[in-house]
């Protein structure tokens, strides 16, 4: 009875947890339509971006339904605008991440041996550099444009994918099915992108979600201290730095923008946590 | 293990020789020097200046001075800050850091891997979509949106706690909250992964039958086992907290390392920028042996190897 009970509670909860990463999915799929629609001129409400007026520092109201910044510029449509640079940020770094980190982790874990263990310890004095130190060298030579932050959060989150990969293929490399592979002859490039690689694309996806969440805190982070995007470009992060300043009087012009932030990356955060335990060939073999 | 920590000394010295010699041409290579902003100085006083700190010598000479002046102990002379020594500075600053760094630390584990035994112990009920959910939320927020939260929370709503400044015991608690944040979320969610796997494990029930009590077998043999994943990101995650966040010191005026440490990069001021990745360096290596060490006390299987 007791038993039966609670594998009912158990699948209840599973379920809620499916339902909300759909939600969370579709939340993301929102934002994206929107950052599109809006990067290709469409406008979601009456105002542009960088349209000032009158009415100054105004709190929500139905003319404005966010509120106005200090120049009178629609915060409901400065945060829209700023989806653009936001999310094409996480999902332009979380891509970076996957070139370079899963080019790097591969020739690491099919060569292995030594070179493995020189590439190995490459990753390890690339992470005793700070992280912030590798980001301004980069902000410093390339500028601290769009291209500069993208290059830069791309450097320092690559590692992590890296690191999985090798793990991924030190371990795949020993089963029976890439012997096979070898016996008929197929070459490495052809054991690597036919056999390695879809089989360790799972756990890849969900590390991939959750880089692009955490690229987008960087980047709001980054331009909060001034090493990263500054007006007039205009990220979520920019838009919460601006209204840092006015915290004290003005608190509206941090809360909608950190708001988006958090909606969007509580979302990855939900998607990735059910992706990895829907992934994780462990889980498989209870379910 | 005392061969352990000697070994580890001696590879801390050729490891520092190559993040400085990394750092030294790294920041060099930069277009742009230390005096670039003053406004419209002579040519006569640049020179001066330049061969005041060697700056006019050719690179490789600028390379070994600061190599045997390294070697001695000595990090130079901060630029910016005049006359002062990059290891007087240091030694005001990181203080500071360390302090607000080990605050945050204890919250950190106090709290972030508690939350996870809770959630683990709880799997799929209310309690562990509670914890989890809060350690989702400390993880969906940039750092300064949480500072501010606090801030206005605390400092100018309830005017309960000071919002800046490093004066008292009571100046700690914002920034030591702000700074643990991400962490704790971090330490919840993966205690809760790795109890989950220990808890499945055929020795649990092996020691529930031989009469262990539940807390006793969950303390004493899974959260044990549970531990190794938890230590190893431990040993990183101290040392970025001990060598101070800008953000966090930007935010509360806290004059620590963080701060420095970024002035000192827009500033091209290179000794600083050199003496504060030396020292974060150290404590990485630092906590890595002491990782290691705890690896072996807690999983005696594990052999201590380098």
């Amino acid at each position: 009875m007791f038993l039966i009970r609670e594998l009912k509670l158990q699948t209840n909860m599973q379920q809620t947890k499916i339902h909300l990463a759909k939600i969370a999915a579709i939340i993301i799929l929102i934002m994206c339509v929107v950052a599109i629609l809006s990067s290709l001129g469409f406008s979601f409400t009456s105002y542009s971006y960088d349209q000032t007026s009158e009415c100054i520092l105004k709190p929500p109201s139905a003319h404005h339904l966010l509120g106005t910044d200090e120049l009178g510029r629609d915060l409901l449509t400065r945060i829209i605008y700023g989806s653009q640079l936001s999310i094409s940020i996480g999902f332009l770094t979380a891509i970076i991440a996957f070139l370079v980190g899963t080019a790097y982790g591969s020739i690491a874990g099919f060569i292995g041996g030594r070179v493995d263990t020189l590439m190995m310890r490459g990753i390890d004095l690339f992470y005793a550099l700070p992280d912030l130190l590798i980001m301004i060298l980069i902000g410093i030579v390339i500028g601290r444009g769009t291209f500069g932050i993208l290059l830069a959060l791309g450097l320092v989150s690559w590692m992590g994918t890296a690191r999985l990969v090798r793990a991924q293929f030190l371990y795949l490399k020993k089963e029976e099915f890439i012997e096979a592979a070898r016996a008929c002859g197929a070459s490495s490039w052809r054991i690597i992108v036919k056999h390695l690689l879809p089989n360790a694309f799972a756990p890849i996806v969900v590390s991939l979600t959750f880089i692009v969440p955490s690229a987008i805190l960087a980047e709001s982070t980054l331009s909060f201290i001034g090493l990263g995007l500054s007006p007039p470009a205009c990220s979520w992060g920019t838009l919460a730095s601006e209204g840092w300043r006015a915290l004290r009087t003005e608190p509206h012009l941090i809360l909608w923008p950190s708001l988006a932030i958090f909606i969007v990356v509580l979302s990855f955060n939900f998607l990735g946590d059910t992706l990895a335990d829907k992934l994780d060939p462990k889980n498989k073999l209870i379910n | 293990m005392l061969k352990l920590i000697v070994k580890r000394i001696l590879l801390l010295i050729p490891l520092l020789w190559l993040i400085a010699t990394l750092t030294f041409f790294l920041l060099r290579v930069l277009p742009g020097g230390p005096f670039d902003s003053e406004k419209n100085l002579p040519p006569e006083i640049m020179a001066n200046l330049q061969a005041k700190y060697h700056l006019d010598k050719p690179l490789p000479q600028q390379y070994c001075y600061y190599i045997q002046r390294l070697s001695k102990g000595d990090l130079g002379i901060s630029y910016k800050y005049l006359d002062r020594s990059v290891n007087d500075i240091l030694a005001s600053a990181f203080p500071v850091s360390l302090t607000l760094g080990i605050a945050a630390l204890c919250i950190a584990i106090t709290v972030g891997i508690p939350l996870g035994i809770f959630a683990a112990i709880n799997k799929d009920n209310a309690i562990d979509a509670a914890c989890i959910g809060i350690a989702t939320l400390g993880v969906s927020l940039p750092g300064f949106v949480i500072g501010a939260l606090l801030i206005f929370v605390f400092g100018i709503w309830l005017k309960l706690l000071p919002v800046a400044l490093w004066e008292s015991g009571w100046h700690i608690i914002l920034p030591a909250l702000t700074l643990a944040a991400g962490p704790t979320a971090y330490l919840a969610r993966l205690t809760r992964t790795s109890m989950l796997d220990a808890l499945n494990k055929d020795w649990v029930r092996t020691a529930r039958l031989k009469g262990q009590s539940y807390w006793q077998t969950i303390l004493k043999h899974v959260l044990r086992n549970a531990l190794v994943p938890i230590i190893t990101v431990l040993g990183p995650l101290s040392a970025i907290l001990i060598t101070g966040s800008f953000t966090v010191e930007y935010i509360y005026a806290v004059p620590g390392m963080g701060r420095f440490f970024i002035t000192a990069v827009s500033n091209r001021d290179y000794d600083l920028v050199l003496g504060t990745t030396l020292i974060f360096s150290v404590l990485l290596v630092i906590a890595n042996t002491i990782v290691d060490i705890l690896y072996h006390v807690l999983d005696p299987r594990i052999e201590i190897t380098d």
